[in-house]
């Protein structure tokens, strides 16, 4: 892995995404999103994309949306992927049948990511059991108690939005932002993180840091957003 | 003159007085959404939000589906658009989308909290009833609500009827019948809802000393002890409480069991360091599950290894990666996983064996403890801790997988005191606090 991490721009630093890639895109609300990052995959132009995200298009965020409308997400795996009359683009393209739409509950979806950030090859969970989830899957009782059995979940690329980065590429996010953008670091092989600031190494607190370096492959600075844009 | 519903306010004031003093509640997105700001600040309730932030700590995905499902939740509030007489439920979202069916985190809310209830309209936007006999969306839950607050009624279920125990103001028992698909049982101390906030406040858990809070220790428990092989991060203080009190025939689960002493990493000169030694030599212990149970010296054999030569304890090796992952499965609801770690070596003698794309992997086990024992720098008086460099160690690991956790710690603050951004273990995962005293050195 490169030490030089900090990229030039979105668009350089998602430049090899290839058709048929895996996404994860860590943010889905307006502020926590990666915009550029979309942007640039835009520009990328990669097709038959499978993008994993959580609750899309919350918030007046658009980034996923505008992706589909492109015409390169064949598949999304979400908790939520639209939500009531805002679905949008997402909702018609899902009803014509052209975006193969994944539901997933949203902590199983959390954990298999986990799983794969973390080596491990499958874990039981109690969520789903009776429900449609649990159906064809593999289930176990423990303890007199019934679990279903999830596979990880490993990507080709993440997306992420953190607050600050070093050049070294630990991060620090702010409130919510930390939640899926923490977890989608680990589990692909090139992650790619859009922040406010960069600073040098030594310009985050050890102790504040929530990914580390390791996890992160390439760094860009957020432009400034227009709320309007 | 038509029937008065209860407005989304109402029931939110209705569902708030099933909130405990302290209790950990996990909001559905909507109509709960409304229930933190009808609970008075003073009662002290935990609510876990869908952004993943538990109050104002922000949590990463995992953690807070981890918390979800750990059994520490002791109310979910989801929001339904149908119920049935089995607790089967569906939820908003999923209902919303025929033929998509999304979850959002409703599934994963119910799988692991303590108490399930309810909020919906008593009648759908199509006149018929949101109770039910069984569902006509697909179920988010299955058998798992107790008990239902609609705009007009407060409903339990129990052994598969619908009891009806509290009227909306103005409602009588013909009317709510009138509108609810399933037969309703009466219960014999049928009310009017009270929309009276709930009182009261949690108890403190600060501790006036080790002893006091780890009193109820008894014989035989299974006890977490944090570190990591020298002194730092260890509860030295609560170790030697636990020694006066002389609980015995405990299971420790450590990364060690005991070497801090043998290998006196920095320890002043005429002195030991405090560690699970203090217990072994004391007859306190009956087993270990352990990775690095012996001295890293054939010279100067640690305690443990002493009384494990005399066929005194037991042991379980624990490869050091594999226990901190079976500590996290236990406080994160996994009961087991598949890890790669030890497959193919003596680790996996007698273990489910399984091969996933091609990589060998071995099953292990989740592992929970009645107590830990752990130690942190700083904690808040609601138990939110933070650590100090490596001494986080085991620490924040086992804290969320013990019944009971009692923290150690150089220096109790008041709540607001610590950044939400640096708290590593919340308050939820932490029962008791104890303050280090100033003169305790962790050396004898």
């Amino acid at each position: 892995m490169s030490i030089f991490k900090v990229y030039e721009n979105a668009t350089v630093a998602v430049a090899d995404v290839k058709d048929g890639a895996t996404v994860l895109i860590g943010g889905t609300a307006r502020d926590s999103e990666p915009t550029q990052l979309l942007a640039g995959l835009i520009a990328n132009g990669a097709r038959n994309l499978t993008c994993v995200c959580d609750f899309g298009t919350w918030d007046g965020a658009d980034g996923v949306s505008r992706l589909a409308e492109a015409g390169q997400i064949a598949r999304l795996i979400s908790p939520c992927p639209f939500i009531g009359e805002s679905g949008g683009v997402l909702q018609t393209l899902w009803a014509s049948g052209e975006l193969a739409v994944d539901v997933v509950p949203q902590g199983t979806l959390a954990e298999r990511l986990r799983a794969a950030g973390a080596g491990i090859g499958g874990v039981f969970v109690p969520a789903g059991v009776g429900t449609r989830f649990g159906r064809d899957k593999e289930t176990r009782v423990i303890d007199g108690v019934e679990y279903l059995f999830e596979p990880p979940l490993r990507a080709d690329y993440a997306l992420l939005r953190a607050h600050r980065a070093d050049k070294m590429g630990n991060l620090v996010y702010r409130g919510p932002l930390r939640s899926w953008n923490s977890v989608m670091a680990t589990a692909a092989r090139v992650c790619v993180a859009e922040v406010d600031q960069i600073g040098d190494p030594g310009a985050i607190d050890p102790e504040l840091v929530i990914t580390p370096g390791i996890f992160v492959n390439r760094i860009v600075a957020t432009a400034p957003v227009s709320r309007e844009g | 003159m038509p029937l008065s519903k209860l407005d989304n306010a109402m029931m939110a004031r209705r569902a708030a007085r099933e909130i405990a003093p302290g209790a950990v509640v996990a909001v559905d997105k909507g109509l709960p959404q409304l229930v933190p700001e009808a609970t008075p600040p003073m009662l002290g309730a935990w609510f876990c939000h869908n952004n993943g932030t538990l109050g104002d700590i922000p949590l990463g995905a995992a953690d807070a589906a981890a918390l979800a499902r750990s059994g520490c939740v002791d109310l979910a509030l989801v929001n339904a658009v149908q119920v049935s007489t089995q607790g089967d439920f569906a939820g908003v979202l999923n209902a919303a989308h025929p033929g998509l069916g999304p979850p959002g985190n409703v599934v994963d809310l119910v799988a692991g909290a303590r108490r399930v209830v309810a909020m919906l309209p008593h009648v759908g936007g199509d006149g018929g009833p949101n109770l039910v006999e069984s569902l006509s969306s697909p179920a988010d839950g299955v058998g798992c609500v107790d008990a239902i607050v609609t705009d007009a009624a407060f409903i339990e279920i129990r052994s598969g009827r619908l009891v009806l125990s509290e009227l909306a103001p103005g409602w009588t028992v013909a009317d709510v019948e009138a509108v609810t698909g399933p037969e309703l049982s009466v219960s014999p101390s049928l009310r009017e809802m009270d929309f009276t906030p709930p009182t009261g406040q949690p108890a403190t858990k600060v501790y006036p000393d080790g002893t006091s809070a780890i009193a109820d220790l008894p014989n035989g428990a299974t006890v977490f002890i944090d570190g990591f092989g020298g002194p730092g991060g260890m509860a030295h203080y609560l170790l030697i409480s636990l020694r006066d009190l002389g609980s015995r025939a405990l299971t420790i689960v450590s990364n060690t069991a005991g070497i801090a002493r043998v290998v006196s990493f920095g320890t002043p000169p005429g002195k030991t360091a405090i560690d699970h030694s203090v217990l072994i030599e004391n007859g306190q212990v009956a087993k270990a599950i352990a990775s690095f149970p012996v001295s890293p010296s054939v010279s100067r054999p640690s305690e443990f290894e002493l009384a494990y030569r005399r066929g005194e304890v037991d042991l379980e090796l624990v490869p050091q990666g594999t226990l901190a992952e079976r500590l996290r499965a236990g406080g994160a609801g996994i009961p087991a996983f598949y890890t790669p770690t030890g497959a193919g070596t003596l680790i996996g003698e007698g273990k489910e064996q399984r091969t996933i794309d091609g990589r060998h992997y071995i099953l292990e086990y989740g592992l929970r403890a009645d107590y830990a024992i752990i130690r942190a720098h700083k904690a808040d008086t609601l138990g939110n801790l933070v650590y100090r460099g490596t001494s986080r160690n085991f620490n924040a690991v086992m804290a969320p997988a013990a019944r009971i956790t009692v923290v150690e710690v150089d220096e109790i603050v008041q709540p607001g005191e610590l950044d939400t951004e640096e708290i590593v273990t919340p308050g939820i995962f932490v029962q008791r606090i104890v303050q280090r005293p100033a003169d305790f050195t962790g050396y004898e």
